[in-house]
């Protein structure tokens, strides 16, 4: 690749690595600050919490928490600016809330689900979203259950398969469509490939479809907009990009989908200083920066006169290789347009400096 | 495939994979290759290194593929994270300078704020939504089957078998009748679920770091909804952006989001806060001339581009956009030169159409308008000079359908007028110079337009008008208030409304003051005084009266029409609404009340929202024996006419203005039987009009063509005659007689008349090509006898020709107009709202209804 093509190119800079002693399954930017949070599960079988500040060209730990079951997964979605409270799902199956100044007791604690909580999502908080603070959890035992911190040891939303009905285990859920105090979706992904997608003003399930291979990740371009583009990546290296404007009554949502890699792609996280801008993290330990292009006309009629949407195309920035163990958990950095976390099996976590962003 | 083309070399096999030959792998073979999936999997085995590494080679074939097909998936390699050696040396320093100080000023930051937490925190809590599904209910009050379901089963989980019974065709039809509740106006949004997203954000207790965090967000979230070309949804980010913390930035954007728009005035305003902000801002002055260039305000808009460029002179977007506008100006220059001039003549015409005088003109006015709509307007109504400036404003205003005129007429309505006149002048002159019926809008002098039409339409549908007739009640009339009554109407016609009031009081004193039951005579003082003080804009003197006159005698048109028309002037919307809605229960042929019942559906609908017509108070049904049938026009015949004059001269007038009516209506219909071809009938018609107006030349020489293409040259000339007597520099009639003469195988009379013709305007190029044709065949007449039979054949394309060809030049202003209507027909676009439609289906009535 010539030089004058790779300098137009956003350029992926490892700018810290950072051994961990323990798994790590999730890594996130708290907000306002630049500290970052690692969550994940210790030799012996107990959850880990760190606190990172960045300084320079280092990590410098902050605090460690210990905790008695594993941490899967954790966000600050539902969290007022101000407080930065993170709320985490375990192994066992349960949602806490932490105040990270004193964690030593959850500031909430619900056994939400009977099994481990694979993922989870807040909106509402960090003046991101209108509405109510919600946070989303997404469980092995097959059910997506909203909650509201304010009411105590049940979900303000639960969907669950039928009784008789196979559980299928859900990997990933995402909040979207947050545009006003109303409007609230929820969209889960599913370990056979299916995709739902619950409308929480309507409480109905307002759109499904199966991306045939197990949905490891969702995520909307913009949680607080009039839902634009929804993301899903896939166990075989696929990922599907769907225009969520436009519904059509039959076809549901225009998509386009793209190969990125042979192995499973774990995350994929937009840009939150550009919602056409998203990285995918993959099992072989690669990065890859993508860029939605919108075609000419976003919707057209088909021959019904119902409005169906067009999907754009997708193209790819960069591409990284980082380890050689899948890069599991990956968070832009909310304040800071290019900076970048992402946690790997290696047990290493590292922060990205994404380069020329502002040229796209 | 490219590989075919290349000969296979003796004794090489195929690679392993992919049985690619040998000779494949080769720098020259690569070269010329342009086949990509070719390319790739040589690439692949070339990578793989099966036959052999090549690194030079592999390179070689990257390249090739990436000339052909930059996104090719083989050209993704595994690479590692750049390091510091994939930048210069500044860059890697910029790169770190800049996490730097970002991490000191965050740091910072961080420390601040915690001091002031806490004690706001409670604050933000109270101004959080409830809890979903708490039994104090989501404020979601549009979805009441949300709630009812949460009450019956609160905080139950759901499961699957719910989110399955999600019945797509119900959902539908419950959205279907929440628009029907929410009325018209989403059914006609090309978005019927136009997202509602707050203007304002929430900013209590944040620090100022939050709230710029929060600003650029909003104004990402509004670049991006720009970049896809969500205009609406850009602004509306951009607001909220500048809710929170205004910035030059984002009103920057925002104007440039309303230029998309159209909307220029907030996009003015916006550039002008960005200049008060950042004076000199560069782009702020570049969109604030783009603004103003489309706001005709040429002189401002260079002035902000001469800033531009004398900051930066090399700005090439500044350069093109002043010689743009130059142009322009340049070429409105001949127009403006005189603007004063025509813009004192203008006034005056106003005033002349303003003060009534003859109804009968009004009406031709209105027929004009008519004409565009539906069916060639007549030349007569030309009799003023100013008059097609009129009409055309008139024209104008409608056929455009309304939209940015009317609003910006209705929120500028003051401050625009004198534009408007202006507007109009240059609209007039233009019209003058081109003929052309399709410049620019921007004319519309609505508020006269509006009146003069509405008279003109009540004097039109008289016929049957129980009250405004007057022919016969007036009889009724004490002689002392019938005179004063009469003197009221000179003086209204001739303008001084003022006095027609005083002498409109003393009629309805002397007839109050007799205490005679006379309701009709005293419905039509008050009706006429109405008038008055409308046209002198003393709008609820003209309403009182309305009112009055509608208590003596209800369902009237004039009181109505004109109630509705002061309650418009006044803002009061809806009983303007409801009156002309009566006024169309009683007469649904009143064009003016239509167009004027859709302008005010507009203006409601901005006004009130989607749920105006909830806020209508009831519309009063008028009863079947108030409603007006459209006339029977073949009831009315020529003869008739004259019987009554002169005994009042409303009477006079209306069967004047009836006379008119027929004359027009005649004439269109022999313009559309030419069009046709039936000439026989369309001379029959020009006939009838002749019966009811001696004067009028188009009709003689309209005639004049039909007798020509029926070859009566004998006819057709004296009908030419009939003209030039009147007129005696008439083209059309000279040219028609010159081809009379020459079917007449007059010749040396013919040339003598092309001549004429030629004089008078030596461009009519059928004219010169007619004389040379005749001039030949006088020489051949004299010449020969026997290729006379020739000539004669010839003689008649030729005639078809010239006739097709003159009749496009000549009929101009009639057939153009007559074309009009087909022109606005394809332009009928989708409609968006009920307003919209309303204007598509009057505009489908309309021409319907012209040429019958």
């Amino acid at each position: 690749m010539s030089a004058a093509v790779g300098a137009e190119r956003p350029q992926v800079v490892s700018h810290v690595q950072q051994a961990l002693s323990y798994t790590v399954f999730d890594c996130r930017w708290v907000p306002r600050s630049a500290r970052l949070l690692c969550l994940g599960s210790a030799a012996r079988g107990t959850g880990i919490i760190q606190l990172y500040e960045l300084h320079g060209a280092r990590l410098e730990l902050l605090r460690e928490i210990e905790k008695p079951k594993p941490i899967k997964c954790g966000t600050f979605g539902a969290t007022s600016l101000q407080q930065r409270f993170l709320a985490t799902g375990d192994f066992d199956g349960n949602l806490n809330i932490w105040n990270l100044e004193a964690p030593e007791l959850p500031v909430y604690s619900v056994k939400g689900h009977k099994e481990i909580i694979n993922s989870i999502d807040g909106v509402g908080g960090l003046g991101i979203g209108e509405g109510a603070p919600e946070i989303v959890t997404g469980s092995r035992d097959g059910t997506v259950k909203v909650w509201d911190p304010r009411q105590k040891d049940t979900p303000v939303a639960n969907m669950e398969p039928v009784q008789g009905e196979s559980k299928r285990d859900c990997w990933t859920v995402a909040f979207g469509n947050a545009y006003n105090q109303e409007e609230r979706v929820v969209c889960a992904g599913y370990d056979n490939g299916d995709i739902k997608l619950f409308d929480l003003k309507t409480m109905s399930l307002r759109w499904e479809t199966n991306i045939k291979n197990g949905v490891c990740s969702v995520e909307f371009d913009r949680k607080d907009i009039n839902m634009n583009k929804l993301v899903a990546t896939s166990l075989e290296g696929k990922f599907h990009v769907f225009d969520m404007r436009t519904q059509h009554p039959t076809k549901g949502f225009a998509s386009v989908s793209e190969k990125a890699q042979k192995s499973t792609i774990w995350q994929v996280r937009h840009l939150p200083q550009n919602r056409d801008v998203f990285m995918t993290s993959g099992g072989s330990g690669s990065l890859h920066l993508w860029k939605y292009e919108y075609p000419a006309q976003r919707s057209k009629k088909d021959s019904e006169g119902s409005e169906m949407g067009v999907a754009g195309s997708v193209s790819l920035l960069q591409n990284v290789t980082l380890s050689t163990q899948p890069i599991s958990s990956l968070d832009w950095s909310p304040d800071k347009k290019g900076l970048c976390v992402c946690g790997a099996f290696d047990q290493t976590v590292r922060v990205l400096i994404v380069t020329k962003l502002n040229k796209i | 495939m490219g590989d075919e083309s290349v000969p296979y070399l003796l004794g090489e096999g195929t690679t392993k994979t992919y049985q690619i030959p040998i000779s494949h792998l080769d720098y020259k073979f690569i070269e010329k290759c342009t086949d990509v999936k070719h390319l790739e999997k040589i690439l692949r085995v070339l990578r793989s290194g099966e036959e052999g590494c090549y690194p030079e080679l592999t390179l070689v074939c990257e390249k090739r593929i990436e000339s052909l097909d930059p996104r090719s998936r083989a050209l993704r390699k595994d690479k590692p994270a750049a390091t510091a050696a994939d930048f210069t040396a500044e860059e890697w320093e910029a790169i770190n300078s800049e996490l730097t100080s970002w991490l000191t000023e965050i740091n910072e930051d961080d420390k601040k704020s915690q001091f002031l937490r806490t004690d706001t925190l409670n604050e933000r809590q109270d101004n959080l939504p409830p809890v979903r599904c708490s039994s104090s209910c989501l404020p979601t009050n549009q979805n009441k089957r949300l709630q009812n379901k949460q009450r019956s089963k609160k905080n139950i989980p759901r499961d699957y078998s719910e989110w399955d019974k999600f019945d797509v065709e119900e959902e539908c039809s419950k959205i279907d009748e929440d628009c029907e509740e929410s009325n018209s106006k989403a059914r006609f949004f090309s978005r019927p679920s136009l997202p509602i997203i707050e203007k304002k954000i929430d900013t209590t207790g944040m620090t100022k770091r939050e709230k710029i965090f929060i600003a650029t967000r909003e104004k990402e979230k509004g670049n991006e909804a720009f970049a896809t070309g969500d205009y609406v949804e850009a602004v509306t980010y951009y607001t909220r952006s500048i809710s929170v913390m205004p910035t030059a930035a984002a009103y920057n954007n925002k104007a440039q989001a309303e230029i998309k728009l159209q909307d220029w005035d907030s996009a003015l305003q916006d550039c002008e806060k960005v200049l008060d902000m950042e004076p000199g801002n560069i782009k702020a002055l570049m969109r604030r001339a783009t603004v103003h260039s489309h706001l005709q305000n040429y002189q401002t808009a260079i002035e902000d581009l001469n800033k531009v460029l004398s900051v930066e002179p090399e700005n090439s977007k500044a350069k093109k956009s002043l010689l743009e506008i130059e142009k322009k100006l340049k070429g409105l220059k001949p127009v403006s030169e005189p603007q004063g001039k025509g813009k004192k003549i203008l006034i005056q015409e106003i005033e002349d159409s303003g003060n009534g005088e003859g109804r009968g003109e009004n009406t031709e006015e209105w027929e004009r308008r008519g004409g565009h709509q539906g069916s060639a307007a007549a030349a007569a109504a030309r009799a003023a000079g100013g008059e097609p400036a009129m009409g055309n404003a008139h024209r104008k205003a409608h056929g455009r359908g309304g939209g940015k005129a009317h609003d910006r007429d209705t929120h500028k309505q003051k401050d625009s007028a004198e534009g408007a006149l202006k507007k109009g002048a240059s609209e007039k002159k233009s019209e003058k110079q081109l003929s052309d019926h399709e410049g620019e809008v921007n004319g519309y002098l609505r508020s006269d337009e509006k009146s003069e039409s509405a008279e003109a339409e009540i004097s039109k549908s008289r016929g049957e008008g129980s009250q405004s007739a007057g022919g016969d009640s007036s009889t009724s009339l004490p002689p002392a208030a019938a005179k004063l009554k009469s003197q009221g109407n000179e003086l209204f016609k001739s303008g001084q409304f003022g006095e027609a009031v005083l002498k409109y009081s003393e009629a309805i004193e002397c007839v109050t003051g007799l205490g005679e039951q006379s309701p009709d005579d005293l419905s039509i003082l008050y009706s006429n005084r109405a008038a008055c003080y409308l046209k002198e804009g003393n709008c609820s003197d003209c309403i009182q009266d309305c009112n009055r006159a509608l208590e003596l005698q209800p369902y009237s048109l004039k009181p109505l029409l004109r109630r509705a028309m002061a309650n418009e002037s006044m803002e009061r919307y809806r009983q303007a609404y409801i009156d002309y809605k009566t006024v169309l229960q009683i007469d649904s042929s009143i064009q003016a009340a239509k167009d004027s019942a859709n302008r005010i559906t507009r203006t409601l609908i901005d006004q009130d929202g989607p749920s105006w017509r909830e806020k209508l108070p009831p519309i009063p049904v008028v009863p079947v024996a108030a409603q007006l049938h459209r006339w029977d026009e073949g009831s009315l015949t020529s003869e008739n006419k004259p019987s009554s004059i002169d005994i009042n001269r409303e009477e006079s007038q209306m069967n004047r203005e009836e006379a008119i009516e027929k004359f027009k209506r005649l004439k269109n219909e022999g313009n559309d039987f030419v069009k046709a071809g039936e000439y026989e009938e369309a001379a029959n018609k020009y006939s009838e009009c002749m019966k009811l107006n001696t004067e009028e030349c188009t009709v003689y020489t309209n005639r004049a063509l039909c007798y020509l293409k029926l070859y009566k040259y004998e006819e057709a000339k004296q009908d030419c005659d009939h003209v030039l007597q009147i007129e005696d520099s008439n083209v059309k009639a000279f040219y028609r007689r010159a081809l009379a003469y020459k079917g007449l195988q007059n010749y040396q009379a013919s040339i003598d008349d092309f001549n004429k013709v030629l004089l008078i305007d030596p461009n009519v190029l059928e004219a010169q090509k007619e004389l040379e044709e005749v001039t030949q065949l006088l020489h051949l007449d004299s010449g020969a006898g026997a290729g006379s039979q020739q000539a004669q054949g010839k003689k008649i394309t030729i005639q078809e020709v010239s006739d097709e060809q003159e009749e496009r030049q000549f009929a101009a202003e009639d057939a153009e107009t007559a074309h009009v209507p087909e022109r606005e027909k394809l332009r009928v676009w989708e409609p968006s709202n009920a307003y919209d439609f309303g204007q598509i289906v009057n505009a489908v009535n309309a021409s319907g209804a012209g040429p019958s």
